[in-house]
Protein backbone atom coordinates (compact mmCIF):
# COMPACT_ATOMS: atom_id res chain seq x y z
CA UNK A 1 0.00 0.00 0.00
CA UNK A 2 3.09 2.42 0.81
CA UNK A 3 4.08 2.03 -2.51
CA UNK A 4 0.62 3.10 -4.23
CA UNK A 5 0.98 6.48 -1.77
CA UNK A 6 3.94 7.41 -3.56
CA UNK A 7 2.83 7.28 -7.26
CA UNK A 8 0.98 10.75 -7.68
CA UNK A 9 0.58 13.63 -5.77
CA UNK A 10 -3.20 14.75 -4.79
CA UNK A 11 -4.07 18.23 -6.65
CA UNK A 12 -5.52 20.43 -4.06
CA UNK A 13 -9.24 19.39 -2.76
CA UNK A 14 -7.72 15.93 -2.80
CA UNK A 15 -6.35 12.91 -0.88
CA UNK A 16 -6.78 9.79 -3.41
CA UNK A 17 -8.04 10.88 -6.58
CA UNK A 18 -10.91 8.84 -8.41
CA UNK A 19 -8.80 8.33 -11.00
CA UNK A 20 -6.10 6.39 -9.32
CA UNK A 21 -8.74 4.63 -7.71
CA UNK A 22 -10.49 3.56 -10.66
CA UNK A 23 -7.63 2.24 -12.28
CA UNK A 24 -7.43 -0.09 -8.81
CA UNK A 25 -11.11 -1.18 -9.67
CA UNK A 26 -11.10 -1.71 -13.22
CA UNK A 27 -13.94 -1.59 -15.00
CA UNK A 28 -17.22 -1.12 -12.49
CA UNK A 29 -20.90 -3.03 -13.81
CA UNK A 30 -22.63 -0.21 -12.51
CA UNK A 31 -23.15 3.39 -12.53
CA UNK A 32 -19.23 4.92 -11.69
CA UNK A 33 -20.81 8.16 -11.51
CA UNK A 34 -22.46 7.42 -8.63
CA UNK A 35 -19.55 5.68 -7.00
CA UNK A 36 -17.11 8.62 -8.57
CA UNK A 37 -19.60 11.69 -6.55
CA UNK A 38 -19.26 10.11 -3.07
CA UNK A 39 -15.84 8.91 -3.61
CA UNK A 40 -15.22 12.51 -4.03
CA UNK A 41 -17.27 13.99 -1.38
CA UNK A 42 -15.11 11.93 1.22
CA UNK A 43 -12.05 12.55 -0.23
CA UNK A 44 -12.35 16.32 0.23
CA UNK A 45 -13.67 15.55 3.20
CA UNK A 46 -10.47 14.11 4.32
CA UNK A 47 -8.38 16.54 2.73
CA UNK A 48 -10.39 19.13 4.46
CA UNK A 49 -9.52 17.25 8.21
CA UNK A 50 -5.98 16.95 7.04
CA UNK A 51 -5.16 21.15 5.87
CA UNK A 52 -7.66 21.91 9.20
CA UNK A 53 -4.48 20.95 11.95
CA UNK A 54 -1.94 23.07 9.82
CA UNK A 55 -3.92 26.64 8.93
CA UNK A 56 -4.63 27.45 12.25
CA UNK B 1 -42.02 37.54 3.72
CA UNK B 2 -41.96 36.93 7.69
CA UNK B 3 -40.12 40.09 9.49
CA UNK B 4 -37.20 38.19 10.57
CA UNK B 5 -36.82 37.32 6.47
CA UNK B 6 -36.98 40.98 6.14
CA UNK B 7 -34.81 41.70 8.14
CA UNK B 8 -31.97 39.57 7.04
CA UNK B 9 -32.89 40.79 3.26
CA UNK B 10 -32.23 44.34 4.42
CA UNK B 11 -29.18 43.66 6.45
CA UNK B 12 -27.21 41.39 3.70
CA UNK B 13 -28.13 43.79 1.50
CA UNK B 14 -26.46 46.62 3.23
CA UNK B 15 -23.47 44.00 3.74
CA UNK B 16 -23.51 43.09 -0.03
CA UNK B 17 -23.62 47.01 -1.39
CA UNK B 18 -20.71 48.20 0.98
CA UNK B 19 -18.73 44.91 0.12
CA UNK B 20 -19.20 46.56 -3.95
CA UNK B 21 -17.90 49.70 -2.59
CA UNK B 22 -21.19 51.13 -2.71
CA UNK B 23 -23.18 53.46 -0.36
CA UNK B 24 -26.47 51.33 1.58
CA UNK B 25 -29.01 53.41 3.68
CA UNK B 26 -26.79 52.61 6.85
CA UNK B 27 -23.25 51.88 7.42
CA UNK B 28 -23.17 48.17 7.94
CA UNK B 29 -21.89 47.01 11.56
CA UNK B 30 -19.89 44.00 12.43
CA UNK B 31 -19.86 42.74 15.71
CA UNK B 32 -19.71 38.76 17.33
CA UNK B 33 -20.37 37.97 20.68
CA UNK B 34 -17.18 36.84 21.46
CA UNK B 35 -15.26 35.25 24.50
CA UNK B 36 -15.90 38.63 26.39
CA UNK B 37 -19.42 37.62 27.00
CA UNK B 38 -18.69 34.53 28.62
CA UNK B 39 -17.74 36.70 32.07
CA UNK B 40 -21.45 38.04 31.85
CA UNK B 41 -22.84 34.41 32.35
CA UNK B 42 -22.52 31.80 35.31
CA UNK B 43 -20.37 30.05 33.15
CA UNK B 44 -16.57 28.95 33.10
CA UNK B 45 -14.73 29.36 29.79
CA UNK B 46 -14.00 25.50 30.24
CA UNK B 47 -18.29 24.92 29.86
CA UNK B 48 -18.52 26.97 26.68
CA UNK B 49 -15.44 25.29 25.13
CA UNK B 50 -16.91 22.17 25.35
CA UNK B 51 -20.14 22.38 25.13
CA UNK B 52 -21.34 24.18 22.21
CA UNK B 53 -24.95 24.28 23.37
CA UNK B 54 -23.78 26.48 26.06
CA UNK B 55 -21.74 28.16 23.53
CA UNK B 56 -24.73 29.01 21.67
CA UNK B 57 -27.11 29.61 24.74
CA UNK B 58 -24.88 32.94 25.05
CA UNK B 59 -25.26 33.69 21.93
CA UNK B 60 -28.97 33.36 21.41
CA UNK B 61 -29.56 34.95 25.01
CA UNK B 62 -28.40 38.71 23.26
CA UNK B 63 -28.75 38.75 19.39
CA UNK B 64 -32.38 39.63 20.20
CA UNK B 65 -30.85 43.15 21.41
CA UNK B 66 -27.57 42.76 19.40
CA UNK B 67 -29.02 45.25 16.68
CA UNK B 68 -25.84 44.54 14.04
CA UNK B 69 -25.77 43.69 10.16
CA UNK B 70 -23.29 41.09 9.81
CA UNK B 71 -22.37 38.64 12.74
CA UNK B 72 -18.61 37.51 12.92
CA UNK B 73 -19.37 34.02 15.03
CA UNK B 74 -19.47 33.37 18.79
CA UNK B 75 -17.38 32.27 21.72
CA UNK B 76 -15.68 29.70 20.88
CA UNK B 77 -13.24 29.01 17.91
CA UNK B 78 -12.65 25.20 18.15
CA UNK B 79 -14.01 22.42 20.09
CA UNK B 80 -11.16 20.79 22.29
CA UNK B 81 -12.50 17.40 22.22
CA UNK B 82 -11.51 17.06 18.24
CA UNK B 83 -8.15 17.87 19.74
CA UNK B 84 -8.20 15.89 23.01
CA UNK B 85 -9.04 12.49 21.21
CA UNK B 86 -5.59 13.35 18.89
CA UNK B 87 -3.57 14.06 22.22
CA UNK B 88 -2.94 17.32 19.83
CA UNK B 89 -0.01 19.18 21.28
CA UNK B 90 -1.17 22.83 19.06
CA UNK B 91 -2.72 24.04 21.95
CA UNK B 92 -3.89 24.22 25.64
CA UNK B 93 -7.47 24.63 26.47
CA UNK B 94 -9.08 25.84 29.32
CA UNK B 95 -9.53 22.72 31.94
CA UNK B 96 -7.07 20.96 30.19
CA UNK B 97 -3.17 22.58 30.44
CA UNK B 98 -5.12 25.37 31.56
CA UNK B 99 -7.07 27.02 34.49
CA UNK B 100 -10.83 26.39 33.68
CA UNK B 101 -10.88 30.15 33.17
CA UNK B 102 -8.79 31.09 30.89
CA UNK B 103 -8.71 31.49 26.64
CA UNK B 104 -7.17 28.49 24.68
CA UNK B 105 -3.39 28.65 24.09
CA UNK B 106 -1.15 28.09 21.35
CA UNK B 107 1.55 26.37 21.67
CA UNK B 108 4.62 27.46 18.66
CA UNK B 109 6.68 24.61 17.90
CA UNK B 110 8.91 23.40 15.00
CA UNK B 111 6.78 20.99 13.73
CA UNK B 112 8.09 20.76 10.19
CA UNK B 113 12.09 20.72 10.60
CA UNK B 114 14.23 22.50 7.90
CA UNK B 115 15.26 19.23 6.24
CA UNK B 116 11.62 18.75 5.63
CA UNK B 117 11.57 21.32 3.11
CA UNK B 118 12.42 18.71 -0.19
CA UNK B 119 9.31 16.10 0.90
CA UNK B 120 6.70 18.72 1.73
CA UNK B 121 7.54 20.65 -1.61
CA UNK B 122 6.80 17.71 -3.41
CA UNK B 123 3.33 16.14 -1.92
CA UNK B 124 2.32 18.58 0.85
CA UNK B 125 -0.80 16.32 1.44
CA UNK B 126 0.80 13.37 2.41
CA UNK B 127 3.42 14.85 4.03
CA UNK B 128 0.91 16.59 6.53
CA UNK B 129 -0.44 12.74 6.75
CA UNK B 130 2.66 11.05 7.32
CA UNK B 131 4.82 13.24 9.29
CA UNK B 132 2.91 16.63 10.56
CA UNK B 133 -0.23 14.83 11.98
CA UNK B 134 2.07 12.26 14.03
CA UNK B 135 4.35 15.15 15.70
CA UNK B 136 1.56 16.94 16.97
CA UNK B 137 -0.59 14.06 18.23
CA UNK B 138 0.46 12.11 20.97
CA UNK B 139 -2.30 10.00 20.25
CA UNK B 140 -1.37 9.31 16.57
CA UNK B 141 2.02 9.12 16.97
CA UNK B 142 2.77 5.85 15.27
CA UNK B 143 -0.02 5.60 12.59
CA UNK B 144 -1.34 2.34 12.18
CA UNK B 145 -1.26 1.41 15.71
CA UNK B 146 -4.09 0.54 17.67
CA UNK B 147 -4.46 4.06 19.33
CA UNK B 148 -3.49 6.11 16.27
CA UNK B 149 -6.23 4.32 14.22
CA UNK B 150 -9.05 5.04 16.54
CA UNK B 151 -8.04 8.21 17.39
CA UNK B 152 -8.35 9.17 13.28
CA UNK B 153 -11.68 7.66 13.61
CA UNK B 154 -12.75 9.90 16.57
CA UNK B 155 -11.14 13.36 15.73
CA UNK B 156 -12.52 13.44 11.84
CA UNK B 157 -16.22 12.37 13.40
CA UNK B 158 -15.54 15.38 15.81
CA UNK B 159 -14.60 17.53 12.44
CA UNK B 160 -17.81 16.11 10.96
CA UNK B 161 -19.79 16.87 14.05
CA UNK B 162 -18.68 20.07 15.11
CA UNK B 163 -18.89 21.25 11.36
CA UNK B 164 -22.43 20.06 11.17
CA UNK B 165 -23.23 21.87 14.79
CA UNK B 166 -21.95 25.42 13.77
CA UNK B 167 -23.67 25.08 10.18
CA UNK B 168 -26.78 24.36 11.56
CA UNK B 169 -25.97 26.82 14.69
CA UNK B 170 -25.57 29.77 11.63
CA UNK B 171 -28.81 28.79 9.82
CA UNK B 172 -30.87 29.18 13.28
CA UNK B 173 -29.64 32.22 14.07
CA UNK B 174 -30.53 33.77 10.32
CA UNK B 175 -33.87 32.00 10.48
CA UNK B 176 -34.82 33.33 14.06
CA UNK B 177 -32.75 36.46 14.58
CA UNK B 178 -32.41 37.73 10.90
CA UNK B 179 -28.52 37.66 11.45
CA UNK B 180 -26.42 37.39 8.23
CA UNK B 181 -22.83 35.67 9.09
CA UNK B 182 -19.64 37.49 8.01
CA UNK B 183 -17.96 34.55 5.75
CA UNK B 184 -17.62 31.09 4.62
CA UNK B 185 -14.55 29.50 3.37
CA UNK B 186 -11.08 29.96 5.60
CA UNK B 187 -7.51 30.42 3.99
CA UNK B 188 -4.06 32.37 4.77
CA UNK B 189 -1.35 33.76 3.39
CA UNK B 190 1.03 30.82 2.21
CA UNK B 191 3.86 32.25 3.93
CA UNK B 192 1.92 32.23 7.35
CA UNK B 193 0.13 28.56 6.64
CA UNK B 194 4.20 28.00 6.73
CA UNK B 195 5.32 30.53 9.56
CA UNK B 196 2.70 29.76 11.88
CA UNK B 197 2.16 25.95 12.33
CA UNK B 198 5.03 24.52 10.15
CA UNK B 199 8.58 26.07 10.91
CA UNK B 200 7.01 28.23 13.44
CA UNK B 201 8.49 32.13 14.20
CA UNK B 202 12.31 31.18 14.73
CA UNK B 203 12.30 28.27 12.09
CA UNK B 204 10.78 30.66 9.30
CA UNK B 205 13.07 33.92 10.34
CA UNK B 206 16.18 31.51 10.07
CA UNK B 207 15.13 29.63 6.83
CA UNK B 208 14.71 33.57 5.11
CA UNK B 209 18.75 33.36 5.93
CA UNK B 210 19.60 30.26 5.31
CA UNK B 211 17.69 28.50 3.02
CA UNK B 212 15.25 31.88 1.01
CA UNK B 213 14.61 29.33 -1.98
CA UNK B 214 12.84 26.76 -0.11
CA UNK B 215 10.58 29.05 1.70
CA UNK B 216 9.42 30.30 -1.65
CA UNK B 217 9.21 26.87 -3.26
CA UNK B 218 6.79 26.02 -0.27
CA UNK B 219 5.21 29.17 -0.37
CA UNK B 220 4.42 28.43 -4.13
CA UNK B 221 3.57 25.08 -3.48
CA UNK B 222 0.93 26.07 -0.79
CA UNK B 223 -0.84 28.55 -2.78
CA UNK B 224 -2.99 25.95 -4.51
CA UNK B 225 -4.16 24.22 -1.31
CA UNK B 226 -5.06 27.91 -0.11
CA UNK B 227 -7.05 29.16 -2.82
CA UNK B 228 -8.66 25.55 -2.49
CA UNK B 229 -9.57 26.43 1.14
CA UNK B 230 -11.32 29.53 0.50
CA UNK B 231 -13.50 27.92 -1.67
CA UNK B 232 -14.02 24.33 0.56
CA UNK B 233 -17.42 23.03 1.23
CA UNK B 234 -19.84 26.25 2.54
CA UNK B 235 -16.93 28.16 1.21
CA UNK B 236 -18.50 27.96 -2.45
CA UNK B 237 -20.92 30.66 -1.56
CA UNK B 238 -19.30 33.36 -3.09
CA UNK B 239 -22.09 36.19 -1.67
CA UNK B 240 -19.69 36.01 1.29
CA UNK B 241 -15.61 36.51 1.55
CA UNK B 242 -13.71 33.94 2.93
CA UNK B 243 -11.77 34.76 6.23
CA UNK B 244 -7.93 35.31 6.17
CA UNK B 245 -5.62 35.97 9.23
CA UNK B 246 -3.20 37.56 7.99
CA UNK B 247 -0.21 37.37 10.79
CA UNK B 248 3.74 37.80 9.92
CA UNK B 249 2.84 40.05 6.79
CA UNK B 250 1.99 42.49 9.75
CA UNK B 251 4.47 45.65 9.68
CA UNK B 252 7.73 45.15 11.18
CA UNK B 253 7.69 41.20 11.63
CA UNK B 254 9.28 41.52 7.81
CA UNK B 255 10.77 44.42 6.18
CA UNK B 256 9.74 45.85 3.71
CA UNK B 257 12.22 43.90 1.04
CA UNK B 258 11.56 40.50 3.16
CA UNK B 259 7.30 41.62 2.95
CA UNK B 260 7.92 42.10 -1.02
CA UNK B 261 10.36 39.02 -1.99
CA UNK B 262 8.90 36.30 0.87
CA UNK B 263 5.20 37.13 2.12
CA UNK B 264 3.32 39.46 -1.12
CA UNK B 265 3.57 37.38 -4.52
CA UNK B 266 1.78 34.03 -3.21
CA UNK B 267 -0.53 36.00 -0.84
CA UNK B 268 -1.38 37.71 -3.83
CA UNK B 269 -1.62 34.29 -5.76
CA UNK B 270 -3.98 33.34 -3.89
CA UNK B 271 -6.05 36.44 -4.10
CA UNK B 272 -6.29 36.38 -7.62
CA UNK B 273 -7.04 32.81 -7.92
CA UNK B 274 -9.79 33.21 -5.42
CA UNK B 275 -11.29 36.43 -7.17
CA UNK B 276 -10.63 34.61 -10.57
CA UNK B 277 -13.38 32.12 -9.26
CA UNK B 278 -15.56 34.94 -8.03
CA UNK B 279 -14.60 34.72 -4.42
CA UNK B 280 -13.32 37.61 -2.18
CA UNK B 281 -11.26 37.26 0.73
CA UNK B 282 -11.89 39.07 3.99
CA UNK B 283 -7.97 40.46 4.73
CA UNK B 284 -7.54 40.50 8.15
CA UNK B 285 -4.77 42.67 8.63
CA UNK B 286 -4.18 42.70 12.11
CA UNK B 287 -1.44 45.09 13.74
CA UNK B 288 -0.31 47.78 11.22
CA UNK B 289 -0.20 47.35 7.25
CA UNK B 290 0.61 50.77 6.00
CA UNK B 291 3.72 50.76 4.60
CA UNK B 292 2.14 48.14 2.34
CA UNK B 293 -1.09 49.56 1.30
CA UNK B 294 0.13 50.63 -2.22
CA UNK B 295 0.83 46.93 -2.91
CA UNK B 296 -2.08 45.60 -1.54
CA UNK B 297 -3.87 48.77 -3.88
CA UNK B 298 -2.51 46.94 -7.32
CA UNK B 299 -4.94 43.71 -6.10
CA UNK B 300 -8.28 43.50 -8.37
CA UNK B 301 -10.89 45.71 -7.76
CA UNK B 302 -13.35 44.48 -5.35
CA UNK B 303 -11.02 41.26 -4.64
CA UNK B 304 -10.91 41.79 -0.92
CA UNK B 305 -12.61 43.67 2.15
CA UNK B 306 -9.67 45.19 3.88
CA UNK B 307 -9.79 45.62 7.83
CA UNK B 308 -7.95 48.26 9.61
CA UNK B 309 -6.99 47.25 13.11
CA UNK B 310 -3.28 49.43 13.85
CA UNK B 311 -3.09 50.64 10.01
CA UNK B 312 -3.31 54.23 9.42
CA UNK B 313 -7.02 55.06 8.75
CA UNK B 314 -6.75 57.64 6.80
CA UNK B 315 -4.21 56.83 4.59
CA UNK B 316 -6.27 53.18 4.51
CA UNK B 317 -8.77 55.24 2.76
CA UNK B 318 -6.82 57.49 0.63
CA UNK B 319 -5.07 54.90 -0.90
CA UNK B 320 -7.92 51.78 -0.79
CA UNK B 321 -10.73 53.45 -0.42
CA UNK B 322 -13.54 53.34 -3.17
CA UNK B 323 -11.53 50.44 -5.37
CA UNK B 324 -12.27 47.81 -2.19
CA UNK B 325 -14.50 47.94 1.50
CA UNK B 326 -12.86 49.31 4.33
CA UNK B 327 -13.86 47.34 7.71
CA UNK B 328 -12.48 48.10 11.34
CA UNK B 329 -11.99 51.57 13.17
CA UNK B 330 -12.44 50.43 16.30
CA UNK B 331 -9.78 50.11 18.29
CA UNK B 332 -10.16 46.99 20.60
CA UNK B 333 -8.20 48.34 23.01
CA UNK B 334 -10.51 51.20 23.83
CA UNK B 335 -13.51 48.23 23.63
CA UNK B 336 -11.36 46.91 26.83
CA UNK B 337 -10.05 50.00 28.03
CA UNK B 338 -12.18 52.80 27.29
CA UNK B 339 -15.78 54.07 28.52
CA UNK B 340 -19.14 53.95 26.56
CA UNK B 341 -18.60 57.89 26.17
CA UNK B 342 -15.24 57.42 24.84
CA UNK B 343 -16.49 54.85 22.38
CA UNK B 344 -19.39 56.87 21.27
CA UNK B 345 -17.36 59.48 20.11
CA UNK B 346 -14.70 57.32 18.98
CA UNK B 347 -17.60 56.01 16.53
CA UNK B 348 -18.86 59.25 15.52
CA UNK B 349 -15.51 60.25 14.56
CA UNK B 350 -14.75 56.82 12.64
CA UNK B 351 -17.87 57.40 10.89
CA UNK B 352 -17.24 60.81 9.41
CA UNK B 353 -13.77 60.17 8.50
CA UNK B 354 -14.03 56.73 6.95
CA UNK B 355 -18.06 55.92 5.84
CA UNK B 356 -17.93 58.75 3.10
CA UNK B 357 -19.48 57.38 -0.18
CA UNK B 358 -20.19 53.90 1.30
CA UNK B 359 -17.52 51.05 0.71
CA UNK B 360 -17.01 50.65 4.47
CA UNK B 361 -18.03 48.52 7.69
CA UNK B 362 -18.20 49.36 11.12
CA UNK B 363 -16.45 46.96 13.14
CA UNK B 364 -13.67 46.41 15.39
CA UNK B 365 -10.13 46.09 14.04
CA UNK B 366 -8.83 42.89 15.68
CA UNK B 367 -10.16 40.40 17.72
CA UNK B 368 -12.30 41.28 20.70
CA UNK B 369 -10.41 38.45 23.61
CA UNK B 370 -12.54 38.20 26.89
CA UNK B 371 -11.47 41.81 28.42
CA UNK B 372 -13.92 43.59 26.50
CA UNK B 373 -16.46 44.83 28.27
CA UNK B 374 -20.18 44.62 26.92
CA UNK B 375 -21.18 48.02 27.56
CA UNK B 376 -18.28 49.17 25.35
CA UNK B 377 -19.84 46.82 22.60
CA UNK B 378 -23.27 48.12 23.31
CA UNK B 379 -22.32 51.33 23.16
CA UNK B 380 -20.49 50.94 19.79
CA UNK B 381 -23.12 49.36 18.38
CA UNK B 382 -25.69 52.07 19.28
CA UNK B 383 -23.93 54.84 18.18
CA UNK B 384 -23.35 52.88 14.94
CA UNK B 385 -27.09 53.22 14.57
CA UNK B 386 -27.49 57.17 15.74
CA UNK B 387 -24.79 58.23 13.30
CA UNK B 388 -24.29 56.12 10.75
CA UNK B 389 -27.23 56.60 8.42
CA UNK B 390 -26.67 57.99 4.98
Amino acid sequence: MSEKETTFVPDAGKCVPWEVKLKELGKLPGNEEIVKKNWENLDEFAYNFIWFWVQR
Amino acid sequence: MSNKEQLYQERLNRYMTAMDCGKPDKVPVCFGIGEWAIKYTDYTFQEVFYDSEKANRIVEDMLPDFDVDIFSGGPTLWWPPMFDVMGSKLYKFPGIGLEEDNTFQYNEEEYMKAEDYDDFIANPTEWLVKNFLPRISAEFAEPGSYRATIALIKSSAAFAMFGAAAGAAAQRWAVEYGMVGQFTGFTKAPFDTLGDALRAMKGILTDLRRRPDKVLAACEAIVPHNIYGGIAGPGADTRFPCFAPLHRGAYPFLNPEQWDKFYWPTLKAVIEGLWAKGKRMFFFAEGNWTPYLEKIAELPEKSIVFDIDTTDAKKAREILGGKFCLQGGIPTTLLTYGTPEKVKEHVKRTIDELAGDGGFILAPGGVLMGDAKKENILAAIEAAREYGVY
